[in-house]
């Protein structure tokens, strides 16, 4: 995986040059493109910055549920089990897991009925929008059963959230799931011309 | 036999140089779209036509985003139908995709800062107009006007002797209006602290703004001059996302205020303008400006704080409200200079919601007002932008770019919400407190027009024009007959009014056919011809007015609310009308219009 990600971005640098702004800023003195940048790599933990997340706090709160109770600790898992066995000892830090992992899940089966009953959704989707987001969503599902790590009712659960763990190692490089490798770029760019032009960082007064 | 053998040459051509024209920034945008449908509901087009998901931004963004998968992403190549890459092969697959990219997209930039990836839709649907514009496929509206700026100079073909006869036009205007005839309108002034560029709209349908501009330098004491060539600050190439063409005119700007060498390049009140000129020209041209660039926003506000001018507010009582243009201001950062600007030369300032970097297309950007064919399409989706005016209560909305004047106007006509649109030059023209001595000139010209409005109103004859003497001499229009063409009564009540008050004799006629017969036997000096009138084709009266030998002082200004219909005139090979304007009319743009038609300057 990790050599896949190293020449998928050797690759995005080589192949693909940054266009340049050649003009003098412009917005109003103390807009900088330095600004610009850590306001628009920020973004991601400032619902109140954009339309879109502002008028959707539920669904944002989805996404930090999925993405870090579910994502960040299903992976710190896969590391916990086999060198660390000793935390999933502690039952509080089970159920915490456990709660975070299968709210996850749960938020994967609603993005999923999402995707496919809504009209927008279905026209904007491709075979891996959907394969991605059940994978995630079996993977959160048997994560959720393997955090307490037991294999008193059987092996399987666990068997199983590794293999995908795995599976997720050679899929994950070639389907959208990679797309955090790409944020850092856009929201650089991004924010870097945005901020040159004095756009970023975005005022409240817009609402 | 696989696709590649059976593409058509446009479209292999446009994949060819699409591989030339990624850049990383596109790349980014194409690669990192999670398809999570936060930028639907951004976009004006998606809120006005609900339940069809062809307009959404992501939708929009992936008729080019599958050709990238396709043909330069690995898992596009390997996987295509996995990742939803895909190619075209047609002209079609390409006219296709010319309705998306020219016809359901104002690159209003809306949907990109309400993406949580960074994706840039606007700036990759700029690239792929290029591409298309690049291969011959491009709405008639944008040939003409790219071919117009690329042959001509300027995008709306005005005449250097045409710009040049209206810059002295508005200078004597000025010289009478502040009774001063030290005042003009400087030509390629050597060394000017200012050089002063303008939308060729000001000259053919909006002079008075030149001339406002011309007096807020005056009173500033500005050193400022206009430049004879180069002086098209707009640029189709950001529309039609040819960057030689925008190179080209930018260039040529630049390189006139070098010449000229002048210390600021200050550009009038146009969006695209603005950000093509100031912001994306240096980039196109590759060209490094030596000289500062601002808008003429950022100018007036700094001749007030500076003292240069000052303004009376009461002069401007009317609520006005203010609308964010997408090119200078989401694109540029232009929020807080009209709104400071705005605030000193108006009474009552009403916010309208959201604005600023939220704000809603007009629906008339992107070149949108040049491409009729999408009028129907375009004026439905301004219902979101109707909905935002109406709210304010505002009696005017005020913008600071003509392409937003025109978008607006459309709007307000369409969805009857009975405003005006205006622009930040008039206000501050309008609240400039003068010096005595020219004041009391204006106070002057004030009361005279206070008397002929004040005689009644009635159907001159010519014989009465004739026979009423010294007084109606001194009016513009007297003794000139005027035959108003139009089937809107309120229309042609207000057109004859304001004529008859400046001393013309004023016909009226409801169609075509009307309209034959009274040029024919009544020969005015000018007919007034409304477009859009039910009955005999219009453009068929307007040739058969000019193959008429008895017709052939007959001079004609167009007035019309349709500019899309202006192709029924100009697909006709014969002469071109004197004149042209656009609905709705204020009476000073008509009065001054007419009297440069009549040649009475």
């Amino acid at each position: 995986m990790a050599l896949v990600y190293i020449t998928r971005i050797t690759w995005f640098l080589k192949r693909f040059k940054a266009g340049k702004e050649r003009q003098a800023e412009t917005g109003l003195p103390g807009t900088t493109k330095a600004k610009g940048i850590v306001y628009s790599w920020a973004n991601v933990a400032m619902p109140w910055a954009m339309e879109s997340t502002r008028k959707k706090p539920f669904f944002y709160a989805q996404f930090l549920i999925f993405h870090i109770g579910g994502v960040t600790a299903a992976i710190a898992l896969s590391f916990i089990i086999p060198y660390a066995p000793g935390l999933l000892e502690n039952s509080t830090l089970v159920l915490l897991l456990q709660v975070s992992i299968g709210l996850a899940c749960l938020i994967g089966v609603m993005r999923i009925v999402r995707r496919v009953s809504n009209p927008y959704m279905r026209a904007i989707s491709s075979p891996d929008d959907y394969f991605s987001l059940i994978l995630l969503t079996v993977w959160f599902f048997f994560a959720t059963l393997s955090v307490p790590n037991s294999t008193a009712n059987g092996e399987l659960h666990l068997l199983t959230y590794f293999i995908l763990t795995a599976f997720f190692l050679v899929y994950v490089p070639f389907s959208k799931i990679c797309h955090y490798l790409y944020y850092p770029f856009t929201r650089y760019y991004f924010g870097k011309s945005m901020g040159y032009r004095g756009v970023y960082p975005l005022r409240s007064e817009s609402r | 036999m696989s696709k590649k053998n059976n593409r058509s040459q446009k479209a292999e051509k446009v994949i060819e140089r699409m591989g030339q024209k990624l850049n990383r920034q596109i790349a980014g945008s194409m690669l990192a779209c999670v398809h999570c449908g936060m930028c639907t509901d951004s976009c004006h087009y998606v809120l006005a036509n609900p339940g069809d998901p062809t307009y959404a931004p992501a939708y929009k963004a992936d008729r080019a985003r599958k050709l990238f998968k396709r043909h330069f992403d690995w898992t596009g190549r390997v996987f295509p139908k996995w990742v939803g890459a895909d190619t075209v092969t047609t002209d079609q697959d390409l006219e296709e995709l010319k309705d998306i990219v020219f016809g359901k997209c104002t690159n209003c930039r809306r949907c990109s800062i309400n993406c949580p990836m960074g994706v840039d839709f606007a700036t990759f649907n700029r690239m792929m107009r290029g591409l298309l514009v690049s291969v011959g496929v491009m709405p008639e509206g944008v040939a003409v006007v790219s071919k117009d700026q690329w042959e001509i100079g300027n995008q709306m073909g005005v005449l250097k002797e045409d710009y040049l006869e209206t810059l002295e036009w508005m200078g004597e205007e000025l010289q009478d209006e502040l009774d001063d005839p030290t005042v003009k309108i400087p030509v390629d002034k050597m060394g000017a602290d200012v050089v002063y560029s303008i939308n060729p709209r000001e000259v053919k349908y909006d002079p008075r703004s030149i001339a406002d501009a011309a007096k807020i330098f005056h009173v500033a004491g500005e050193n400022w001059t206009m430049p004879s060539e180069g002086w098209d600050m707009t640029n189709f190439g950001l529309f039609s996302g040819d960057d030689a063409l925008g190179g080209s005119v930018a260039g040529r700007l630049y390189e006139k205020v070098t010449e000229l060498r002048g210390k600021t390049l200050v550009i009038s009140e146009c969006g695209h303008g603005y950000r093509s000129t100031r912001c994306e020209g240096p980039n196109w041209a590759q060209h490094d400006v030596p000289y500062m660039m601002e808008s003429s926003v950022a100018t007036m506000l700094r001749y007030i704080k500076e003292g240069r001018i000052n303004v009376d507010k009461t002069k401007n009582p009317e609520p006005v409200t203010f609308h964010d243009s997408c090119n200078n201001a989401r694109s540029c950062g232009l929020f807080e200079e009209p709104r400071e600007l705005l605030n000193l030369v108006c009474m009552e300032f009403r916010e309208m919601y959201p604005n600023r970097s939220e704000n809603y297309c007009c629906t008339g950007g992107g070149g949108a007002m040049s491409m009729s064919e999408y009028t129907p399409r375009r004026l439905k989706s301004a219902k979101i932008k109707a909905d935002q005016l109406k709210a304010t209560g505002a009696a005017a909305v005020v913008t600071s770019c003509h392409n937003c004047v025109d978008g607006l106007g459309d709007v307000i006509r369409h969805y009857e919400l009975g405003m005006e649109v205006t622009q930040l030059v008039h206000l501050v023209a309008n609240a400039l407190v003068i010096e005595e001595k020219v004041q009391v000139a204006v106070e002057e010209e004030a009361a005279v027009a206070a008397v002929a409005a004040a005689e009644p109103a009635e159907v001159a004859t010519r014989e009465t024009v004739a026979t009423e003497g010294i007084a109606d001499e001194a009016l513009p229009f007297a003794g000139r007959t005027v035959l108003v063409v139009d089937d809107e009564p309120d229309q042609v009540d207000f057109i004859a009014t304001v004529l008859e008050d400046n001393g013309a004799t004023v016909l009226r006629a409801a169609d075509g056919e009307e309209a034959l017969a009274k040029a024919r036997s009544e020969k005015p000096d000018l007919l007034t011809l409304d477009l859009g009138m039910p009955g005999r084709d219009v453009g068929e009266v307007y040739e058969t007015i000019r193959n008429d030998a008895d017709l052939e002082n007959l001079r004609v200004c167009i007035i019309t609310g349709r500019p899309e219909l202006r192709k029924l005139i100009y697909n006709r090979s014969v002469k071109k009308p004197e004149g042209y304007l656009d609905k709705p009319l204020d009476e000073e743009g008509l009065v001054l219009n007419v009297k440069k038609v009549l040649e009475l300057t």
